[in-house]
């Protein structure tokens, strides 16, 4: 007596089928959110604008990310520093109203990161900027962009990549990023 | 071709949602958690996100006073190193100093101010404001104040303004009860260098430029003193002069970490350190190596320390009597310290004005690589507030006979070091109100009504006066070097706010202890030659370097009264126990780590080995192998030590270099508070001690107490990092074995043949 392969999988169509489906479900549940909330352009407290600052006015990036040529960090400027200008320029609109409040009542704005490296990576911008790497060959044409988002993907390719077109000393070792 | 009915679809549907629900969530889950980017609305003149600020302050771990740097990034300390300006540790600092960090991020500090709500020792403390407990407090002092002592401090060791500050305080509050209580303070060694050379400072011992250091029990490279400097001179004495390499002799019933490092390690009967002292001073006049014009009256006082007597009374023969005298006399800067385990006994202060006399009878005071004296401290009051033993037991008896209103504790810890036949903890139940100040939940603090937390060092205002001095005026800031963590505040504005509330103000007008501390450096200032630069950039200048010194050394020759020659004189120690009942010698020692128990609620000192036992966490209770094995006992068996006055457990560790009637114990586990990596971990020896004390100095012998051991049957192994202490015939550590014992020594333990099984 010989058992049908064909018999069995007939048994099993209901929950295969079943699994078929969820799997899918899975797919293109995981897919969805990468495609509709990808998280590359965070919603702020103030809609700053690169565009007007770095693009139409033509301020430098280091103007207020002071601290990118000796610092590991960028730095983000501080309360005090944008109040500097705005103190006098376009005091009415409601933006810098919102700016003017967060100064009256000497709080520190909670800006969204939008290029946040995992702990595990050891970046620095100092030695970036002392290469003479361009700001927006990771950041991308921030000087374009009205709410700025995230174009590069600052996944180790991206870094690796770049580290060996330039030929960087140690550039793919390891502890290089990793200590 | 297959139809679908209802049902089916209905789970196809069902399980297409939950997929996608899932598929959803997953790659949310995996997402970058969200970071913000919070800028300062005015940034601090120094800060720069990302770069270090190193701030120059001085350490708080123990009483040596090191300056230290600390790393901050972003406000947060995050390296304490040494302060290469800083004269004591020149850019050194130990294990205890680096841990300072953990202090302050330390899980179990007090965060806001507490009310004892329940029973006192209960520890059901409830949080409340500064406004409240602050008021509480002083309203209290005020009605006590009409009673005349009835007020009493008792602070940790403090120096400088701060202590200037406590007794503005204390004298306003017309009470004299202020102590300052430090376990490990060496009474008997102040009081041996006034009565041989009328110094009420230590002197500064110039290890760095002796070439032969003869030390009389003194731990100086792990507990004793000034630890960091005394082992960067002793580096420098053996590696770093131009000269012969210096020699050392230590002489101690438990060999130490110094032991360890001694070229000579020399077990004398433990209190009988002063007399070898004394048999060693014996020959140098009998060889006519001190000839002033009372070398007859040191001759008259010396007479019954022949080297034969000695060699009876202390157990060291004659002839190393002899050759030490003979050594100690010939090399050239030869220096006699003694301290630790030599001072702490009934004797303590004879066998220290013996030690100290070694110096005087080669002509080394005053002399590198001799004993060099320090000039007054530049700041802070001149008396010494020092608790001694009997000023404690004063104080229990005051408490018991209700003299004392109000205690006011800080920073220091009684319930846990003083012995508990002091009966400290239960006279503490007399005394109507007791306030702590302090950073953790102590056992101290636990029996506390109300509890002011304070700042820790690193985020305080203070300054120092480092004791024992370097030969040459030294004062340094200690600075906060970031914001305070929690809703604590500085000891030094804790008193400057009670001084307000209590009608203090006019003596005591500061606002803040740094508005007090500026205006009390200004005298520094003014006696400072600062070419005409103004006190503002004097104050930066010291706030930046950290420290501040003064090159004036202190001339003059030290002439020994006959009264003082004529009464010297070593009498036998005194134990509590009889012999028979209590055949072993307690050896409480204390270690870099623990310190005096203040380092065990540190997670990186209990993980610290124990140096000569790799010992990590917990206590032990060191024996000779031969005692061990007479008692047939074995390494890891847990035994209950008791003496007169109470019994502890520990597990045995068999240990070679001790001597066999002597059995040794590390001081600073034990707690039954202090934090969740402090407590219920250990035993503390000090519980057990017997009230025995230095006649001559008030001090707690804590090496006078007689104690048993039993076994109790059960075992328990000790955590190790090392291994075993033998070498197998591996030859890892090679000795050239300057004498024929060592070198016999060497080679019995290197022929013991590793055994090899063979298949």
């Amino acid at each position: 007596m010989s058992v049908s392969i064909i018999h069995t999988l007939r048994v099993l169509r209901p929950a295969a089928t079943i699994v078929l489906v969820t799997l899918l479900g899975l797919i293109a549940g995981f897919y969805a959110n990468a495609a509709f909330f990808p998280g590359t352009q965070p919603e702020q407290p103030i809609n700053f604008s690169h565009r007007i600052h770095a693009g139409d006015n033509e301020i430098p990036c280091m103007y207020c990310h002071i601290q990118a040529r000796r610092s590991i960090s960028a730095g983000v400027p501080s309360v005090n520093k944008c109040m500097g200008c705005h103190n006098e320029i376009a005091v009415d609109r409601p933006q810098i109203r919102l700016l003017a409040n967060y100064w009256d009542a000497k709080e520190p704005i909670p800006w969204v990161k939008v290029h946040d490296l995992p702990d595990f990576v050891h970046f620095t911008h100092k030695r970036h900027i002392a290469a003479g790497i361009e700001c927006q060959t990771c950041h991308g044409p921030v000087e374009k962009m009205d709410v700025v988002s995230r174009e590069a993907p600052l996944k180790m390719g991206l870094c690796l990549a770049c580290h060996r077109k330039n030929e960087v000393e140690h550039g793919t070792d390891c502890w290089t990023c990793h200590k | 071709m297959s139809t679908i009915d209802r049902r089916e679809f209905l789970k196809l549907v069902g399980a297409g949602s939950v997929g996608t629900g899932a598929g959803f969530m997953l790659a949310e889950a995996i997402k970058h958690p969200l970071e913000h980017l919070i800028p300062y609305s005015i940034p601090p003149e120094e800060f720069s996100a990302g770069i270090d600020t190193w701030y120059n302050s001085v350490c708080g771990m123990c009483p040596a006073g090191c300056g230290i740097s600390v790393r901050t990034r972003e406000g947060r300390a995050k390296k304490i190193e040494g302060n290469p300006s800083h004269p004591v540790n020149q850019g050194r600092l130990c294990a205890l100093g680096q841990a300072g960090l953990q202090v302050l991020y330390n899980p179990d500090r007090l965060t806001a101010p507490m009310l004892q709500k329940g029973e006192r020792g209960s520890d059901t403390f409830l949080q409340t404001t500064w406004e409240e407990v602050l008021s509480s407090v002083a309203e209290r002092l005020v009605v006590s104040r009409n009673r005349t002592d009835s007020i009493y401090f008792l602070s940790q060791g403090v120096r400088g303004h701060l202590a200037k500050l406590f007794e503005l305080f204390m004298g306003g509050l017309d009470s004299d009860n202020l102590w300052h209580y430090d376990f490990d303070h060496p009474h008997s060694l102040y009081a041996a260098n006034d009565r041989l050379f009328g110094e009420q400072q230590l002197p500064y011992y110039d290890i760095r430029n002796s070439r032969y250091l003869l030390s009389f029990g003194a731990d100086y490279l792990n507990s004793w003193l000034s630890p960091v400097h005394h082992s960067l001179g002793f580096g420098h004495s053996r590696q770093g002069g131009d000269g012969p390499r210096g020699r050392f002799v230590q002489i101690e019933p438990k060999m130490s970490i110094s032991g360890a490092a001694a070229d000579e390690w020399i077990p004398a009967r433990p209190g009988s350190e002063g007399i070898l002292a004394m048999g060693i001073g014996h020959q140098l006049l009998a060889k006519g190596r001190y000839t002033a014009v009372d070398a007859d009256d040191w001759s008259a006082a010396l007479k019954d320390y022949s080297a034969a007597s000695v060699a009876e009374r202390t157990g060291v023969p004659a002839e190393t009597v002899v050759r030490l005298a003979d050594e100690f006399s010939r090399s050239q800067a030869g220096l006699a310290i003694g301290g630790s385990s030599a001072g702490n006994h009934t004797n303590g202060v004879d066998t220290l004005v013996a030690v100290n006399m070694l110096n005087y009878l080669v002509g080394n005071i005053g002399k590198a690589g001799g004993v060099v004296f320090n000039p007054d401290p530049v700041s802070g009051p001149t008396q010494s507030r020092q608790a001694n033993y009997r000023a404690l037991e004063d104080l229990v008896e005051n408490a018991r006979n209700k003299r004392i209103d109000v205690l006011i504790i800080n920073n220091t810890n009684p319930v846990f070091t003083l012995p508990k036949s002091t009966g400290f903890t239960e006279a503490l139940a007399s005394i109507p109100l007791i306030v702590s100040l302090s950073s953790f939940m102590d056992e101290t603090t636990v029996m506390a009504d109300i509890i002011l937390p304070s700042h820790t060092y690193l985020e305080s205002w203070g300054d120092d006066i480092p004791q024992p001095g370097v030969g040459f005026s030294v004062a340094a800031v200690s600075q906060p070097v970031v914001s305070p963590l929690y809703n604590t505040r500085a000891t030094g504005d804790i008193i400057l706010d009670l001084a307000g509330r209590v009608g203090l103000r006019e003596t005591m007008p500061w606002s803040s202890m740094e508005e007090y501390l500026r205006d009390g450096w200004r005298e520094i200032h003014a006696r400072s030659e600062t070419d005409g630069e103004n006190f503002d950039a004097f104050w930066r200048d010291v706030l930046r370097s950290g420290v501040w010194g003064e090159n004036t050394r202190r001339e003059g020759s030290v002439v020994i009264n006959k009264r003082v020659i004529d009464n010297l004189g070593v009498a036998e120690p005194e134990f509590a126990g009889s012999e028979k009942e209590y055949p072993f010698m307690l050896h409480p020692f204390m270690t870099n780590a623990m310190h005096d128990g203040r380092g065990a609620n540190l997670p990186w000192m209990q993980e610290l080995p124990e140096p000569m036992t790799s010992i990590v966490y917990g206590s032990w209770v060191e024996m000779n192998p031969a005692t061990a094995k007479a008692m047939g006992l074995h390494d890891g068996d847990m035994v209950t030590v008791s003496s007169a006055f109470g019994s502890i457990e520990a597990a045995l560790v068999v240990f070679p270099a001790i001597m066999p009637d002597v059995v040794a114990m590390p001081i600073g586990q034990g707690h039954s508070a202090l934090g969740r990596y402090a407590r219920n971990r250990g035993t503390n020896p000090l519980q057990i001690l017997a009230p025995m004390t230095d006649s001559a100095s008030g001090s707690l012998a804590t090496n006078a107490t007689r104690v048993s051991l039993v076994a109790t049957g059960r075992r328990s192994d000790t955590v190790r990092t090392g291994g075993m202490a033998r070498q197998l015939g591996r030859d890892i550590v090679q000795s050239t074995g300057g004498d024929a014992t060592a070198a016999e020594h060497s080679s019995a333990l290197n022929s013991i043949p590793i055994v090899v099984e063979s298949t």
